[in-house]
């Protein structure tokens, strides 16, 4: 029988000694937590700037103190002599999945059984709610001195690793006040640790599931890329809770890619549109580490994102490819950064989302170069479709230079989907509904030719048809038949063409030999 | 039966501008008809009328085909009562390959004509829709493709996205060929080609003729005609067509030019333009 703990509701110090305590933690992270929650109370929320369109201010207004800080699931059989204060170890995870309410875990299961096929996978986690409940790797891995568990067993076995890396450079807990309440509330949480020189092929999967409302869900994704090493980790949030009341997904991603350590790490976010997300995403570049981001963002009522690039060393590379398709009425900020600071960096940013209903979004893409980082690379282009006259998207590039050998250039705009184009398609036969479907779908495919894992890939063209009402399911298996199968070549990114006349007073600006 | 594009008195403003100013004019199944006239005269215009491009207002007049007024009919509909129009300036779509549009193109022809509200149920899904299987449609268009001796890799490319002009225009013949209409607008095939592609483009649209297939072909020169030997010219003069005749009024257009065709109402053009 599964068992549950949840919290009192509120946020507060005590509710952070509680949690340290179920978990039976050691105090240098109970002081981390109660350092963290210090921070929280002293630092205001951010509100944005005079006339953006309110995300950041909404967020500030969130009633978190409704909340239960955490909602820890205990396995089928809580006997395991690792159980601790009726609190199960993850490194114990059970064989199914189990769920507070057991008519879910049925649809759960299902989910499960959808993923690719053991063989397709070097590793799975599953983390529900505030607990991680499942957590596999190959053997081989493991003979290689990888390590993909839980936070927790991390704390425990591995807590140089932990102190050295855990929300203290990449994504430090005094950030913002949002991921100091995530330092001082983490639960459940991954931790992978790839040794120097190893390749791990096949990805590594991982899930968060939300299915209590009026809860607050922290998922906390560390990832240590020692020197040549390299993997690729597949990260989804998904919530299973319907209804009005709502919950929030905190969420911190840090990878750190040791010098020549290559990562690839792809998040896709479909959370039901009840879950306010607040999401820190970072890297920490050395010497010639590469970190690729995907982010595909289609979920939840509200999405405050951060994603960065923090290349610090020298010849190091990153890009940031983002899709998001926002309906109803969603509400996205998303800042991007590209941090040059060490030499001949390369940074790549390339957003695309579709907004249709009352949606919003706000996209800020900042490329930073520092005055050391000579003979940087780096481009940035944002791109929003709006497919609704009541939908709003403010795309807006920044450029902070302060070194003089540099080649970088931004372009952000968004517009309305273009009548010419749809005419043309209508006069072929097409009605007018998939007409614009069709212009979505080659408007996304230049970024989703950038995301590397089919996989991904299928499921998120699959997501863009069905979230685009009346498309047909023949629709996506057309669509990817022809992307997937026949394969498309040479989509030309820039060349999407957008009203001119709502086109934002962004223009590229192209600096060369600055 | 025999198919007919039937065009009566049809008026139509572009920006309260009109622009069309009566059009009559008959197109059946089989038959070649070429539409000539000077710049500016509606010539491009009438085909996106016939078509039902929304920045065209109709003001008075029919439309016909095929028995029914098409004139609330929304675009694709006619197109899928087997109207076609090969566009002067197609656009692109970049990121759509040109074998994904066509094949979900030809699916949609082939389901005939249906208004929106049959096709789809209220909640705006479809109920269920005739695919043509990949493999199926992949023959079919290479068979197209030999007939009009068009490069494989065309179809793995976008949409006429970084397309030449002459590939654009036999991008346009291509899908008249797949697509099999009864009725083909060619709205200017022959602008912006060389003689090579003119020749090209041309040796296409013969391939494609025969009894199943009416042709308005739209051109202010006349060496297309050169290769395509039209059953009727008209001339197209100030928003009506002012004269029709058989193929070699082409021929006398060509050494006279259009000025002597000019309607003596036209001089006081004015009265016209105000009529709105």
């Amino acid at each position: 029988m599964s068992e549950s703990k949840v919290s009192a509701p509120g946020f507060s110090r005590a509710a952070v000694e509680e949690l340290s305590r179920l978990k039976g933690e050691p105090d240098w992270m109970l002081q981390l937590r109660l350092h963290a929650w210090e921070i929280y109370e002293n630092t205001p929320a951010p509100l944005g700037r005079r006339g953006d369109l309110g995300t950041l201010r909404t967020v500030a207004n969130f009633k978190f103190q409704n909340l239960n800080p955490f909602t820890l699931s205990t396995p089928p059989h809580p006997t395991d002599a690792t159980t601790e204060g009726g609190i199960p170890k993850g490194h114990t995870a059970v064989n199914r999945v189990p769920t507070v309410s057991p008519d879910k875990s049925g649809v759960l299961e299902n989910v499960l059984e959808e993923l690719p096929l053991e063989n397709e996978r070097s590793g799975l986690l599953v983390q529900l709610n505030s607990s991680v409940v499942r957590s596999e790797l190959r053997e081989d891995l493991k003979l290689q001195g990888v390590i993909l568990t839980d936070l927790d067993t991390a704390v425990r076995e591995r807590p140089e690793l932990v102190q050295k890396y855990f929300m203290t450079e990449c994504v430090p807990a005094a950030t913002s006040k949002y991921t100091a309440l995530h330092a001082a509330f983490w639960t459940g949480g991954f931790f992978m640790y790839v040794p120097q020189g190893v390749e791990i092929e096949e990805p590594i999967l991982a899930q968060v599931w939300l299915n209590t409302p009026l809860s607050a869900t922290f998922s906390h994704t560390l990832i240590i890329a020692e020197p040549q090493s390299s993997v690729r980790f597949v990260q989804e949030y998904n919530s299973l809770a319907a209804g009005e009341d709502p919950a929030l997904l905190s969420d911190v991603v840090e990878v750190y890619a040791n010098r020549e350590a290559r990562v690839e790490f792809s998040n896709m976010q479909d959370l039901g549109q009840n879950v306010w997300n607040i999401a820190n995403k970072n890297a920490i570049h050395q010497n010639d580490g590469s970190v690729t981001f995907v982010i595909a963002d289609l979920g939840s009522a509200v999405n405050l994102e951060t994603i960065g690039a923090g290349l610090q060393g020298n010849g190091s590379a990153a890009e940031l490819v983002g899709v998001f398709f926002t309906d109803h009425n969603q509400r996205y900020a998303i800042h991007s950064l590209s941090d040059h600071i060490g030499l001949s960096t390369n940074a790549e940013t390339m957003v695309k989302g579709v907004l249709t209903d009352e949606s919003r979004v706000e996209f800020d893409g900042m490329i930073r170069i520092r005055p050391k980082a000579q003979q940087t690379a780096s481009f940035l282009s944002a791109h929003g479709l709006l497919m609704s006259k009541k939908a709003r998207g403010e795309f807006i590039p920044g450029l902070e230079i302060a070194a003089n050998e540099v080649s970088a250039s931004h372009g952000a705009t968004s517009g309305q989907i273009d009548e010419d184009q749809l005419f043309y398609l209508m006069v072929r036969g097409i009605q007018r509904p998939e007409a614009e479907r069709i212009i979505v779908q080659g408007f996304f495919e230049p970024v989703l030719q950038r995301i590397p894992l089919e996989h991904l890939r299928t499921r998120l063209r699959r997501s863009i048809v069905r979230r685009m009402s009346g498309g047909y399911e023949t629709e996506a298996d057309t669509w990817i038949d022809a992307q997937e199968r026949w394969e498309i070549e040479g989509v030309d990114e820039v060349a999407i063409h957008l009203d001119d006349s709502t086109r934002e007073g962004n223009e590229d600006i192209k600096l060369t030999e600055y | 039966m025999t198919s007919e594009l039937v065009i009566k008195n049809l008026h139509a403003n572009i920006e309260g501008k009109p622009i069309l100013r009566g059009v009559d004019l008959t197109v059946k199944q089989g038959e070649i008809h070429a539409l000539m006239g000077p710049n500016g005269s509606g010539k491009s215009t009438l085909a996106n009328v016939i078509m039902g491009n929304p920045k065209y207002e109709v003001i008075e007049g029919e439309i016909w085909f095929k028995g029914e007024n098409i004139l609330e009919y929304s675009p694709d509909r006619r197109a899928r009562m087997r109207l076609f129009l090969a566009f002067q300036y197609p656009m692109s779509v970049p990121g759509v390959s040109v074998a994904n549009f066509l094949r979900r193109s030809l699916e949609a022809v082939r389901e005939g004509n249906k208004s929106l509200e049959e096709g789809e149920n209220p909640s705006g899904k479809m109920s269920k829709r005739k695919t043509i299987p990949p493999g199926e449609f992949r023959k079919l268009l290479q068979e197209k493709m030999r007939l009009l001796k068009v490069d494989n890799s065309f179809i793995n490319r976008s949409i006429n996205d970084g397309f030449s002009g002459g590939e654009k225009k036999r991008a346009e013949i291509l899908q008249m060929a797949l697509l099999e209409p009864e009725i083909a607008l060619m709205d200017e095939t022959d602008s912006g080609l060389d003689i090579d592609a003119l020749r090209i483009v041309s040796e296409s649209v013969n391939a494609l003729t025969g009894p199943n297939l009416g042709i308005l072909l739209i051109t202010h020169y006349q060496r297309m005609l050169n290769y395509i030997t039209p059953d009727y010219v008209h001339v197209m003069f100030n928003g009506r067509v002012v004269k029709s005749g058989g193929k070699e009024l082409a021929f006398e257009l060509e050494e006279k030019g259009y000025e002597w065709l000019k309607p003596a109402e036209e001089e006081n053009g004015v009265s016209a333009d105000v009529r709105i």
